[in-house]
């Protein structure tokens, strides 16, 4: 009877407002607050709070017998606090059960993993901050945005001391592999790989009010059948937090099939284990992650965030200005810079209208990824030449000249 | 079939999707009669041969009743119109040979729907916008076959606020006495039931195809502009419906940010002098370039010479001009109440008077040219998909037909 390891990412970008070409050089707001404020309301109201106290509730009934893990993105955090307290404390509330282990990530959910490791690791340590200082937690096991991960990026996360990470089970790694087990990274060996079960997962994520699938409607028993059925060791379920009223509402029964899981799975002698548990345990073996896979879309690659002509050239624009960003004085462009690393943002430019596509037009404040593009470049217009003003200034005034930086970052 | 534009008198994207439908409905091995109000002149026929493929000579049958209807511009329009057409004919040069009103004109082309229903063997009458229907209701009366009534545009489309009543009163009338009818967007067959009170399971919605959905050469042709000079373009008739105004209001904003840009404006009707006035006083009269009617190649053409295409249409049922623009590679920017904003999926699109926005799409593919690379390559992948093809509007009208041959056995 393998073991359950159920996860759920939580997370919402600082949506941009539609900043004209006009706009370049005049004002400097970007983001649409008012749009972001009734989101995180609306998820707050139909996902975060119903589902956080539901869990609370399980955890408390099931005496510390169910358990989860979250992740909860840095700018999540801080748009909580700001639009959605009461959001902020029912999780405050379902960690403090103690069934809850939270793994780390970058604050602004980037993919700065993938370009910028100096980047990466400066945005693991502000979310790292923010856990510890919102939940008195420090996490121990990772979990890049959107399940992003490769090679090269291993040993990184291995030095910054976490002992696991999570990663997607893509059958071009797995091959002939089962998902469910505990493996190791071959570039960090001290680096235990927990691969997703996707079919398991996407069960509960994708299809569960599809009722065009043949296993509708799925009921808490038929799934528990399958789980328990399962080869392995351990059954690693990852979803959106969000899955949970909010993408599948309430409607569709998803809230009464969680609340019927736990004793289901207790029923067939199933356990919930953390995360960090499977990371204590002796791996099968290594798996090789030579490009980045990630849990999006049909590729499981990061062409959802880099697979065009308009997503690889913003992508591009925003890094080259890193350097000189990270050297102003001014810590408010910092920060609006570090907003605009969010994986969002790149995701809304996807021009693939497959399936797949209506994923990226839900989730998408625009009417087309070029208008997201559009949008995105005039920003970074401006954020560029806000950069090299405040470089300018810098260097007249003698202090250390970045003007080098800037010649490399803003051309 | 009762059509009313046709190549070469056409002031629009209605002769084309006319003569779209027909070739398509030949192909599938449908035999067509057209009728069509408009004088007969030996100068269109060289012209004509667009048409007149071997298999098509053979299928088609045009049969010209002497009119000069316009389906553009209303009863107003009609009188200017008249001497227009007169001048056209050859002998008919300073005389009005036909009636003296447009309604008396619909009458004379009745009359003669009556006689042709009799003597031309057919199954199914079609027709396109109220202009044809009291030709094909008379029709219908006279040889009891089934009625397919087409509408393209409604009159609240052509005039706004200013609708005439008689036309309202004859679009009603056909699309309440026809078996089916065919639009081309959902947001046409909204509007027919609103307006009407149609039955909406008589209503198909049948996009609009395109004849040679790549158009675009590879050989890069000579340009009129220096290559750093991008060009904005508008194709239309000058008219309140097609919102020329917005176009250059928002040129005006484009040429703030955009340096070296240039406009050009495809097409003529009764705003033109205002919106010369208009770019004038905006401090645009060397960057904006009229070129008056324009037809067939030439308007590809100017698709390709363009950066980007702006339809920032008031009221737009289909649209065909972004197809066009499209399949020469062009990116388009379509008025987002257009019927064919709901089919295109790789179009930026706004409402038609939100210039600004309109102003920063036209910026943005501009100033980032993987914008524009991807607009035009994802655009030419789209619009070469057979489903915007003129085989698959012409099997759903057959399909559309069978159903009324059907209705009408059942009926017996």
């Amino acid at each position: 009877m393998p073991d359950v390891s159920i996860y759920c990412q939580v997370h919402q970008p600082y949506r941009l407002r539609r900043f004209r070409v006009f706009d370049v050089g005049r004002g400097h707001d970007y983001f649409d607050d008012a749009a972001n404020r009734s989101i995180v309301q609306r998820v707050a109201a139909k996902c975060y709070v119903p589902s956080s106290r539901l869990l609370a509730d399980l955890i408390r009934r099931s005496d510390g017998g169910f358990r989860i893990a979250l992740s909860l993105s840095g700018v999540l955090v801080e748009q909580l606090a700001a639009y959605a307290p009461e959001a902020l404390d029912a999780f405050r509330e379902l960690v403090a059960t103690g069934g809850v282990e939270l793994l780390g990530e970058t604050y602004y959910h980037s993919l700065s993993a993938l370009i910028d490791p100096e980047e990466f690791r400066a945005q693991v340590q502000l979310h790292a901050r923010i856990l510890e200082h919102e939940f008195g937690v420090r996490p121990q096991v990772f979990r890049n945005t959107e399940l992003i991960y490769g090679n090269a990026v291993a040993p990184i996360i291995a030095a910054m001391g976490f002992r696991g990470v999570l990663v997607e089970g893509a059958d071009r790694v797995l091959q002939w592999r089962s998902p469910n087990y505990v493996y190791a990274s071959v570039t960090a060996p001290g680096l235990r790989l927990l691969p997703r079960n996707y079919r398991l997962s996407d069960d509960i994520a994708f299809r569960f009010a599809e009722r065009s699938w043949r296993e509708w409607p799925l009921t808490v028993d038929k799934y528990a059948d399958w789980v328990a059925a399962s080869d392995g060791d351990s059954v690693h379920l990852f979803i959106d937090y969000e899955t949970l009223g909010e993408h599948q509402w309430e409607e569709t029964g998803i809230f009464d099939f969680v609340r019927l899981l736990p004793e289901a799975f207790a029923r067939r002698g199933i356990q919930t284990v953390h995360p960090s548990t499977l990371a204590s345990r002796t791996p099968v073996g290594g798996l090789s992650y030579p490009t980045p896979t990630s849990w999006a879309d049909l590729e499981r690659d990061v062409s959802a965030w880099l697979g065009n002509g308009l997503q690889e050239s913003a992508h591009r624009r925003l890094y080259r200005l890193a350097p000189a960003v990270r050297a102003c004085r001014d810590t408010g462009l910092l920060e609006q810079w570090r907003r605009l690393t969010t994986s969002d943002h790149l995701y809304y430019m996807a021009t693939k209208w497959a399936a797949d596509g209506d994923v990226h037009t839900y989730f998408s404040p625009y009417d087309t990824p070029y208008d997201a593009f559009i949008a995105f470049m005039n920003v970074m217009q401006d954020l560029e030449q806000r950069v090299s003003a405040e470089v300018a200034e810098a260097t007249e005034a003698g202090l250390d000249t970045e003007a080098e930086l800037i010649g490399a970052s803003t051309r | 079939m009762f059509g009313w534009e046709f190549p070469p008198y056409q002031a629009g994207g209605l002769a084309t999707a006319t003569l779209g439908l027909v070739k398509g409905l030949l192909q599938t091995g449908l035999q067509v009669t057209l009728v069509v109000p408009f004088p007969i002149d030996g100068r269109v026929l060289p012209e004509l041969r667009l048409v007149s493929t071997a298999g098509l000579r053979v299928a088609l049958r045009r049969v010209r009743v002497p009119s000069p209807l316009t389906p553009y511009g209303g009863v107003g329009e009609y009188a200017a119109g008249r001497a227009a057409a007169a001048r056209r004919i050859p002998g008919t040069r300073g005389t009005t040979p036909y009636g003296v009103d447009l309604f008396h004109e619909i009458e004379r082309f009745s009359d003669v729907a009556a006689e042709i229903a009799e003597t031309e063997p057919h199954d199914v009458i079609d027709c396109h916008d109220w202009i044809t229907y009291p030709a094909a209701q008379r029709a219908h009366e006279v040889s009891g076959r089934p009625l397919v009534a087409h509408i393209h545009a409604t009159e609240r489309d052509r005039s706004g606020a200013g609708e005439n009543a008689e036309i309202r009163r004859r679009e009603r009338e056909g699309l309440l006495a026809a078996d089916h009818i065919i639009c081309n967007s959902l947001r046409m067959r909204r509007q027919v039931v609103e307006s009407y009170k149609v039955d909406p399971a008589r209503i198909h919605v049948v996009p609009w195809g395109l004849d040679d959905p790549s158009a675009a050469p590879d050989v890069p042709e000579p340009q009129p502009f220096p290559d750093d000079e991008p060009v904005v373009l508008f194709v239309g008739r000058v008219t309140r419906q097609k919102g020329p105004e917005y176009f250059i209001e928002m040129a005006r904003r484009v040429a703030d940010v955009v340096p070296h840009v240039r406009f050009v404006v495809v097409g003529t009707g009764d705003l033109l002098p205002q919106i010369i006035d208009r770019t004038v006083e905006l401090g645009l009269a060397e960057r904006v370039h009229f070129t008056g009617g324009v037809s067939g190649p030439d308007v590809d053409r100017a698709f390709r010479m363009a950066t980007v295409c702006v339809m920032p249409s008031v009221s737009e049922p289909f649209g065909l001009v972004a197809l066009e623009s499209l399949r020469n590679g062009t990116p388009v920017i379509v008025a987002r109440n257009a019927g064919v904003a709901e089919v295109v999926r790789n179009a930026l699109r706004a409402d038609f008077w939100d210039i600004e926005r309109m102003a920063d799409q036209v910026a943005g593919i501009i100033r980032y040219h993987e914008l524009h690379r991807e607009l035009r390559a994802h655009g030419l992948e789209e619009v070469t998909h057979p489903r915007f093809g003129l085989a698959e509007p012409a099997r759903r009208t057959v399909d559309i037909y069978q159903r009324a041959l059907v209705g009408a056995v059942r009926s017996h």
